[in-house]
């Protein structure tokens, strides 16, 4: 069974690597700090079956929030306007510490 | 720049265009077939997002929503030995012949 | 932030409607559906039978499990925790690899479904999505404009309601359930079904009810 490493409520960075080939990361997204929303559960990765690999292990699966003002330069929004994106562990990282 | 297909966020002023095409035949059967060869494990959802994405920016622009679907579909097939593209074009070119 | 495409749109082409070269494509489909049936690899019955599977999905079925959700608490606690069970007590088979997950619009929380990397949907519940959700167009901006994208097709959202889009960016697909609107209390689930369109199932718009019996006159008062 797949252990989440990261809990609802952290705060995570996305991993701002350019990873050649099929991954499921926005480019928007990359680099970027959000938190950690809820735990999706374990899926094939998608990044193995693209090739005709078996997709094993599987990998957690986080839906992550992103402040809007955060991403999009002059983004014309309330401040608390949010995007979700879901990740994979293995493009996040703890994020160092509070910016804010 | 991750690929043509990484499409979030991308600058475009243009309204969105909420017309609605009537959904051809082909578009059906292209949509039929590629759901098919997944159900019957001959390729995965995976591998047909990375085919789409593999393909040459100019044309993924320039081509609707299931023509991408039969190029990926083609090349999945091609890569995996059961057809060729050569007898693809010969089977292709009896069809449209037979069209007038 | 990702500013490094230049507008796919700019020629006019939204991305989704068939090309000038349709016709070939279309002799291509068809080539390689009668190889792959002359080869064995897929029969004509198992094309068939995807075709009336796709043909069978519609909203009408999103419509339904929101209707539900709206005067059953417990199945609206269900939809929201596990969609799928939620669709297969309504008969809908939403069966497969791919996960849903519902999520709910609240007076504080206004929600925005969209797949910016190709255009994935629920389709297993709901059918085929609409032109305009493929389009490259929304795929660009529905994440980084979503308020003015929504302003196009007609829906403002008020200042005070956060809104919260998901790009479905992997193996779970997104339906929206939207709040039942006023005045709805006294009709019956069927008709709370034909309030949802399809595009309130994705956030691009919301069930909106006329009384119209208000213009009905008032029935006598029997003494």
């Amino acid at each position: 069974m797949t252990t989440a490493k990261f809990e609802p409520g952290e705060r995570v960075r996305v991993r701002a690597v350019r990873q050649p080939g099929h991954v499921r990361t926005p480019n928007y997204v990359r680099g970027q700090t959000g938190r950690i929303e809820r735990f999706l559960g374990a899926f094939k990765n998608p990044e193995s079956l693209a090739y005709g690999g078996s997709g094993l292990p599987e990998k957690p699966l986080y839906k992550v929030g992103f402040r809007q003002t955060d991403l999009w330069d002059g983004y014309a929004g309330r401040t608390q306007d949010t995007l979700y994106v879901d990740l994979y562990e293995h493009w996040l990282e703890p994020a160092r510490k509070e910016a804010r | 720049m991750t690929g043509i297909h990484d499409l979030g966020g991308s600058p475009g002023a243009n309204p969105i265009d909420k017309s609605q095409h009537e959904t051809k035949d082909w578009e059906r059967l292209a949509d039929a077939v590629t759901v098919a060869l997944d159900k019957k494990g001959i390729k995965t959802t995976d591998e047909h997002r990375r085919a789409i994405e593999s393909l040459d920016p100019e044309r993924y622009r320039e081509l609707g929503y299931y023509e991408r679907w039969i190029a990926a579909t083609e090349l999945l097939l091609v890569e995996k030995g059961i057809l060729t593209r050569e007898e693809i074009d010969q089977k292709a070119a009896e069809i449209e012949e037979s069209w007038g | 932030m990702s500013g490094t495409h230049h507008d796919l749109e700019e020629h006019g082409h939204n991305g989704v409607k068939p090309s000038a070269e349709a016709w070939r494509y279309a002799a291509r489909i068809r080539a390689i559906e009668a190889l792959l049936v002359e080869k064995g690899v897929l029969t004509k019955e198992d094309v068939r039978r995807q075709i009336e599977y796709m043909e069978s999905r519609s909203p009408a079925s999103g419509a339904r499990l929101v209707a539900r959700a709206w005067v059953d608490p417990g199945f609206k606690a269900l939809l929201l925790s596990d969609t799928k069970a939620a669709a297969l007590e309504l008969g809908i088979d939403a069966s497969g690899p791919v996960e849903f997950v519902t999520v709910e619009n609240t007076p504080e929380v206004h929600n925005l479904i969209v797949c910016t990397l190709c255009s994935c949907y629920p389709r297993a519940i709901l059918g085929r999505p609409p032109d305009w959700y493929k389009s490259f167009g929304y795929r660009s901006r529905a994440v980084s404009e979503p308020r003015a994208v929504m302003r196009e097709f007609g829906l403002e959202i008020s200042k005070d309601t956060k809104v919260a889009v998901h790009d479905s960016s992997a193996d779970v697909r997104y339906l929206v359930l939207p709040m039942r609107p006023p005045g709805t209390e006294g009709i019956d689930e069927e008709q709370l079904a034909d309030l949802v369109t399809r595009d309130c199932l994705i956030g691009m718009s919301v069930p909106r009810f006329e009384d119209v019996r208000a213009s009905v006159p008032s029935p006598p008062i029997w003494s």
